[in-house]
């Protein structure tokens, strides 16, 4: 009884911002969290939420997650199926999770075929990690450094905009953005942009938070994610604003169905989308041909 | 008259892929079959979001998506390519993406494959049915030949165009017998055999049916398997137990036949007696309830 009221609380609090938005979609405003601001400051704030979490971003998401993000992941990067001589371009990917990943299962695939392919081809093996936010990139590096990757000529680090990429058209054969697009102002450009730079049958795999839409685990889910989160947020790193804007943020994200017309409308094909724990991620995947 | 009779075992996806040329399953066919968990919506979003985009075309906002077989002919065209490399690098991964290297498309496509190997296996093999049935409809003679001898020519046809990929057949054989992929290779099998009891000119659809296919099947699956260890020249061995194996199978089809007529004599013969204990009963009381 508690939860319905909680949830129907919350519901109504979703319900209320909704009709708000429409209302203010003309003056150029958009969502942060459920909050509404100018367009212009939603990058400067989703700036500083991620420059204050920057340090503790892996340690949150494995306490929040119970550890599942490791394996949504994994299974993003099993979804990919990177092969030798790929070009991977990980956007909102600052502290290079996905990118080693990645880079693992390349190199993984060498030993598997060490004779069938060759050096050559491995060694032109090149993963972007694209990040917006420099304290981001800055915790990557330090990882990669960690893992004697530090000067590896396959990770390349680039501080750059998911809605205007700094990489020239039809050059990469991979596109994957983790826990990303929610952030972005206007997902529309970040999947124009993701179109753009993809080769011809190159994919595009986006990891996001999604909505779940089982009965009694949807209640569950909202009272952990508005009740336990930023809790959780204050008590290690120390931010409770910050994980506060995460949750709301899931909430604004366009649910799956809505999310793979968007993905379809910028051009690609085969649109799929694959949830996880019954919504709370989903995996959407689609090929530029 | 088989051919409804084969759409009500196999399904509605056989006729499709059969008249398609160069074939592939449906991805969104192939995934309802391996995917059934309330977590995997791969297909109805095909469906749900084709209103939308409909809709929105009406209102002429942005470009169109292109319908979805173009990725299906992509990927026939990536497969097609595929094959070429596999005598060197198998039935693998590695041959798909030297396969999409040849034709221009980013390597990245495989990973969009449903089932990746099993992918490649599955396209030799319709693409093996469809030449079978070029050369049948091509005017192959087989006029000549007795019923046997044409099966066994249709068969030594087939098995011929996996020659070249003799040496890496047997993973092809582990990948089709996979759990996941059983279910799409049981199918290309079973229209195999059909397709040559087709053209053999078998057109019955009684219980004979399944038989005929089950002991056909038998046939073509044991001298598939003989021949991955047939190192006799131009695979003489293979051909030679393939003859015996399908006039086996015409034995038996003989003694089973014999045998069911020896049923049907003895049955008669014991239908006969038992009528005979039933008259005398029945007189026997018809006497005993007339003395009364």
């Amino acid at each position: 009884m508690a939860l319905r009221s909680i949830s129907r609380r919350f519901g109504s609090r979703v319900l209320s911002y909704r009709s708000s938005s429409v209302a203010s979609l003309h003056s150029h405003a958009t969502s942060f969290g459920f909050q509404q601001v100018k367009e212009e400051e939603k990058s400067k704030l989703v700036g500083n939420v991620f420059s204050n979490v920057a340090s503790s971003y892996d340690i949150m998401n494995d306490v929040m997650s119970g550890g599942l993000h490791r394996l949504w992941k994994e299974r993003l990067v099993g979804k990919l199926s990177p092969f030798a001589g790929m070009k991977h371009l990980d956007v909102a990917g600052g502290t290079g999770d996905v990118a080693f990943r990645i880079f693992d299962a390349v190199n993984s695939v060498k030993r598997r075929a060490l004779r069938k392919v060759d050096e050559d081809s491995l060694e032109e093996t090149q993963i972007y990690v694209c990040d917006i936010n420099p304290n981001m990139l800055n915790v990557g590096k330090q990882r990669a450094a960690e893992r004697g990757l530090g000067d590896n000529k396959s990770l390349v680090w680039v501080e750059g905009d998911a809605e205007a990429l700094s990489f020239d058209d039809n050059s990469m054969d991979g596109y994957t953005i983790a826990f990303g697009i929610r952030n972005v102002t206007h997902i529309e450009k970040a999947l124009a942009e993701a179109y753009r730079v993809l080769k011809r049958g190159g994919r595009f795999l986006c990891l996001e938070l999604s909505h779940v839409d089982i009965p009694v685990f949807k209640d569950v889910y909202d009272l952990y994610s508005f009740k336990v989160i930023p809790n959780l947020g204050e008590l290690i790193a120390g931010d409770r604003e910050s994980y506060q804007y995460l949750v709301e943020s899931i909430r604004r994200f366009p649910p799956q169905e809505k999310f793979a017309t968007m993905i379809a409308d910028a051009g690609f094909e085969k649109v799929e989308y694959e949830n996880l724990v019954g919504g709370v991620v989903a995996i959407h995947s689609a090929i530029k041909l | 008259m088989y051919r409804t009779a084969a759409k009500r075992l196999l399904g509605a996806g056989l006729t499709t892929s059969r008249l398609l040329r160069s074939t592939i399953i449906p991805s969104s066919y192939t995934s309802n079959l391996c995917t059934s968990s309330m977590g995997h919506t791969e297909s109805p979003i095909i469906n749900q979001s084709g209103p939308t985009a409909a809709s929105s075309t009406g209102t002429g906002e942005g470009p169109r998506r292109k319908p979805r077989p173009e990725f299906e002919e992509e990927q026939a065209r990536v497969l097609s390519a595929s094959l070429r490399h596999v005598a060197r690098l198998g039935w693998t991964e590695e041959a798909m993406t030297a396969g999409s290297r040849d034709v221009g498309v980013s390597p990245s496509i495989v990973g969009s494959f449903s089932r990746r190997e099993a992918a490649l296996v599955e396209y030799f093999m319709d693409e093996c049915l469809q030449l079978l049935i070029d050369r049948v409809d091509s005017g192959l003679d087989l006029q000549n030949l007795i019923p046997s001898e044409r099966i066994s020519k249709l068969i030594r046809i087939r098995l011929e165009m996996q020659v070249p990929y003799i040496s890496k057949w047997p993973q092809a054989l582990s990948i089709q017998a996979h759990p996941v992929n059983v279910p799409t290779s049981f199918k290309q099998r079973a229209m195999l055999v059909d397709e040559i009891w087709h053209t053999v000119g078998d057109g019955a659809s009684d219980l004979d049916w399944y038989v005929k296919r089950t002991v056909l099947g038998g046939v073509y699956s044991t001298t598939e398997i003989y021949m991955l260890t047939d190192d006799s020249p131009e695979y003489r061995d293979t051909w030679e137990f393939l003859d015996d194996r399908v006039k086996d199978a015409f034995d038996l089809k003989k003694s089973i036949q014999e045998a069911k007529y020896f049923a049907q004599d003895i049955g008669a013969g014991v239908g006969k007696s038992f009528q005979g204990v039933m008259q005398s009963m029945s007189t026997r009381g018809g006497r005993s309830s007339s003395s009364f």
